[in-house]
């Protein structure tokens, strides 16, 4: 997770992808710009940290069917986000398919969108997703139905915060962090599931509970990494109170995101991962946990 | 008889909630934020059984449980270890430290109660599983 992950972005028209651009960077890749297919093919030769390719329509038509058969030959696990003018499939993609097609001129939330799910596998591999997603799921599940809103998706190192928003911070065999945000209103309501019947309660209080869920949540996840024999060490809960504001973190990639919600309660999450060694996956799981609300006696 | 069952945790919300639901069940609860307050809490009142959370500032539950168990009259007092940490090797080290049991957060309510009638009633534990090799044996 240490290298940041190059995008290449092949569009003729110098500067008309500059959006695309710009929102890529923002997500913590490395991103290159050429203008026709050919630097392109010797660009992807050359770069085994490439892991995406956004091409404009204008590059379809300059021999888009034989490019993508390249860049496939070259590189058969390259993404590849085609842009298309029109609904119907271009001709290039009869043989060999990109992965996403979004309609050009591209709009932010549909290239993050096809960002997101093309390349979260990169950062955050399918088990570590999955177990954030079980970890909130089993700790949020305690006070109310909740469940995943949409997919998972990438979120760039400038978060948007709610109201309530607790954050730990983790070191050891993987280091980074958990947020958790949510409104006034839903942690109000998220108290009274809490401890039903409770009067009204200080913000305070309402904090606390917001670190006691962040801090649940986080220990499930590291239980995932102690199945690895992989030692995660929590931080003290810090809250920050700033409604609308954002928070911006040093990251060379994007955070995972999940959002969930019960009977109108929402949570936003966001786990990151600044330092890990995923290989460390690769040994298979040897260490013992404990599942939720297990007792074990001595 | 009541008994009294001292809570160590610092969140303030989870303090909480295992009050609301100790006294419910006639109990009376002592509360304390961190290691050091729940050492002081034990060394001065009256304690029948301690739940203790680990990652606290000022001192964690594992240290805590250590000098709690140089005190005579908590010698053989139970004392369960209530966190987000699920790694066995961890239980494993709350046992070093001089923990009863090890259960992992959230926990029902009812279930956390009827563990303690257990260690209560039996003023022994009852060894549920040899996970970590050489358990004890209490009766049921």
């Amino acid at each position: 997770m240490n290298s940041r992950k190059q995008v290449l972005v092949v569009d003729r028209a110098e500067g008309a992808l500059q959006g695309v651009m710009e929102e890529l960077d923002s997500l913590g890749f490395r991103v290159v710009w050429v203008p026709t297919l050919r630097p392109a093919l010797d660009f992807v030769k050359a770069s085994p940290g490439l892991v995406l390719v956004v091409a404009s329509a204008a590059a379809a038509e300059d021999g888009g069917q034989e490019f993508l058969a390249q860049l496939k030959a070259i590189r058969p696990s390259l993404r590849i986000i085609w842009g298309a003018r029109s609904s119907a499939p271009p001709r290039a993609q009869q043989d060999y398919r990109p992965d996403s097609l979004i309609p050009e001129p591209f709009r932010s939330d549909a290239l993050r969108c096809a960002v997101s799910s093309l390349l979260a596998d990169h950062f955050y591999p399918k088990p570590i997703a999955d177990a954030v997603q079980t970890a909130a799921l089993e700790v949020l599940g305690t006070l109310g139905e909740f469940r995943v809103d949409g997919g998972a998706f990438l979120v760039a190192n400038r978060t948007a915060l709610f109201e309530f928003s607790s954050i730990v911070a983790f070191g050891g065999d993987a280091s980074g962090h958990l947020l958790l945000s949510m409104s006034m209103d839903h942690v109000k309501t998220l108290y009274q599931r809490f401890l039903p019947g409770s009067p009204p309660v200080s913000m305070d209080r309402l904090e606390d509970l917001a670190g006691e869920l962040c801090n649940r949540i986080l220990g499930r996840i590291n239980s995932f990494f102690a199945q690895y024999s992989l030692a995660v060490h929590p931080g003290t809960p810090l809250f920050i109170r700033a409604a609308g504001s954002t928070m911006r973190y040093p990251g060379q990639h994007p955070s995972f995101g999940v959002q969930l919600s019960a009977g109108g309660v929402r949570v936003a999450l966001e786990y990151y991962l600044a330092e890990f060694d995923k290989s460390k996956l690769d040994g298979g799981t040897s260490g013992a946990v404990m599942s939720v609300g297990e007792i074990l006696y001595f | 008889m009541t008994w009294s069952i001292l809570v160590v945790d610092d969140s303030a919300s989870a303090r909480a909630q295992l009050r609301v639901a100790f006294e419910a069940k006639g109990a009376r609860v002592i509360e304390a934020e961190n290691g050091r307050e729940g050492l002081w809490r034990a060394r001065t009142e009256k304690v029948d059984l301690i739940f203790s959370d680990v990652h606290m500032p000022i001192m964690d539950g594992l240290h805590m449980i250590v000098e709690i168990r140089k005190e005579p009259s908590h010698a053989h007092t139970p004392i369960f270890v209530l966190t987000s940490d699920a790694a066995v090797t961890r239980a494993a080290d709350g046992k070093k430290a001089g923990a009863n049991a090890w259960i992992t957060k959230p926990i029902n309510a009812e279930l956390l109660w009827k563990a303690v009638e257990k260690a209560l009633f039996t003023k022994q534990p009852v060894a549920l599983t040899s996970r970590l090799g050489s358990t004890q044996n209490g009766s049921k």
